[in-house]
């Protein structure tokens, strides 16, 4: 008696859900429930982390992200125009960065902004603009290539009607490609932003002030006190309240744009 | 000649290796309504391309209201202020509402004041029948509609010439009436305008003068009467047939 191809990946399926149950009941027999809670869930750890994990590290997380993002996004479209420009040395100089920043690891970008430029030029840049400069030379490579795929998914007949009203190519540019751009670019702009949100954390490596702490180094710093996982568990948490609503807003947008894919590269 | 609004003279266009405009010349009169018809590939929205320089030149010589805009040195933005142009796909900017769709050219290109372009704009709203419109956004609207607003919008900017390029050709059949009635009422009022189009019906009625092309040449122009009720050309007389009497042709014949 052959067993029906259904029924037998019925059977199969109740198979898997009898595992789970088995390895589920030996994890909570075997498994020693005190030390795990001391690890993951100190509460007096995790008690010692606040306000501060907020008030500083959190609040230091978003504003060097921002400060990225803002350079970055001002950077990536002037990347974007120069790579789309009629003038060939513009779009070799744009490739050659874009192409530079997206394959050298964004640790390698901080190290030579905060230990190789004072060096190579006796110029020492404060914590918060070597953020700035790291992230955002770093997001505006990527986003340099968004924002092209975003201009180039602007109609033509939108330029035509432009010009056709006496826009000049700049003027037509600015006040009806760019703005029609952005709306359709930011549902990946908004992953870059996420992307941003976790590559902060790389200003970990410079010498800060107690107070210039973000998430990262917060988190590393309270588990050198307290030999436990709670800081590094409660610093993802951090991470998460950033992400995963942003995440959530970039779906949100891409299925109000209707889906419209935008391909980059 | 010099009171011509527009005037085309040996006009060829060539994109790479294929040649769409094979040596146009084209008088338009002040005030002059005229359309022009030919089978798709005969390079009419080519043409009229061409006379507001959306499409640049290989040869010959365009000319609106005295000013050559196949001059290199000529400042063709501000030339184009006075060319009004009202395209196929309506190109209404989906980012503005309608007023502001209306009044972004006044704005940012004649330096019109917020409050005149403003009254600029409602004014030719209210030509073209959508005063109730004022704050929609273009994807609010239907077809028709849009392609009545983009007529207002290149309005608002005061143009000596219309140029329309097949303004009914994306129009579902029943909003055609409403785009052309607004044109026979511009044309009525006495705008120059060229139109490229395939609604014959609307050509032999409005027309002052009607153009056939085909393969890249005028084949033959004269009154609308004239060129849609009496051809005088074999190509004309074919392609009329097929166009007013679709049913009763088979396939055209391959030259």
């Amino acid at each position: 008696m052959a067993m029906s191809k259904r029924k037998r990946a019925q059977y199969i399926r109740y198979g898997q859900y009898g595992l789970l149950v088995v390895v589920a009941g030996l994890v909570a027999v075997l498994a020693d429930w005190g030390q795990i809670r001391r690890a993951f869930f100190n509460t007096d750890i995790a008690a010692s982390m606040f306000p501060n994990i907020i008030t500083v590290a959190l609040k230091n997380t978003i504003l060097y992200t921002a400060l990225g993002f803002g350079f970055g996004l001002a950077l990536g479209l002037v990347l974007a125009l120069m790579k789309l420009s009629t003038v060939a040395p513009y779009r070799w100089i744009a490739t050659v960065y874009i192409e530079f920043f997206r394959g050298v690891p964004a640790l390698l970008v901080f190290i030579g902004i905060y230990y190789g430029v004072p060096i190579a030029f006796q110029v020492q840049f404060p914590a918060l603009t070597t953020v700035m400069l790291a992230l955002g030379s770093v997001g505006a490579a990527y986003m340099a290539e968004t924002i092209r795929a975003g201009i180039q998914a602007v109609p033509k007949g939108q330029v035509e009607a432009a010009r056709s009203l006496g826009m000049s190519a700049s003027r037509a540019t600015i006040t009806i490609v760019i703005p029609q751009a952005f709306r359709i670019i930011l549902p990946p702009l908004t992953n870059e932003l996420i992307l941003l949100t976790k590559d902060s954390s790389l200003i970990y490596i410079l010498g800060l002030f107690r107070e210039q702490y973000e998430l990262t180094k917060f988190g590393r710093e309270t588990l050198s006190r307290s030999p436990s996982l709670t800081p590094i568990l409660i610093a993802g948490l951090c991470y998460l309240i950033i992400t995963l609503p942003l995440g959530y807003l970039s779906r949100y947008l891409e299925r109000r744009t209707g889906g419209k894919k935008v391909s980059v590269l | 000649m010099s009171g011509a609004a527009v005037e085309i003279t040996g006009l060829c266009k060539s994109f790479g290796p294929l040649e769409v405009l094979k040596g146009i010349d084209l008088t338009v009169l002040p005030g002059e309504v005229v359309c022009i018809i030919g089978p798709s590939g005969s390079g009419k929205s080519t043409m009229l391309r061409c006379v507001n320089i959306l499409e640049e030149p290989t040869a010959g010589k365009v000319v609106v209201n005295g000013t050559e805009l196949t001059d290199p040195d000529v400042d063709i933005d501000s030339a184009r202020t006075k060319i009004g142009m009202v395209f196929q796909s309506f190109n209404l900017f989906s980012h503005l509402s309608v007023i502001n769709n209306l009044t972004v050219a006044q704005r940012k290109v004649l330096k019109r004041g917020e409050k005149e372009a403003q009254e600029k704009a409602l004014h030719n709203l209210e030509r073209v029948g959508l005063s109730d419109k004022v704050n929609a956004m273009p994807a609010q609207l239907s077809g028709g509609q849009q392609q009545r607003v983009a007529i207002a919008r290149a309005l608002s900017m005061d143009p000596e010439v219309m140029l329309f390029d097949e303004p009914t050709s994306a129009l579902d059949p029943e909003l055609v009436g409403d785009v052309l009635g607004v044109m026979r009422q511009l044309a009525d009022e006495g705008m120059t305008m060229l139109i490229v189009t395939h609604e014959m019906q609307f050509a032999r009625e409005v027309a002052d003068k009607v153009i056939f092309m085909d393969g890249g040449y005028v084949v033959e122009e004269g009154p609308a009467a004239d060129v849609i009720g009496n051809p005088q050309e074999d190509r004309t007389k074919s392609f009329l047939a097929r166009v007013l009497d679709p049913i009763h042709h088979g396939p055209s014949d391959p030259e």
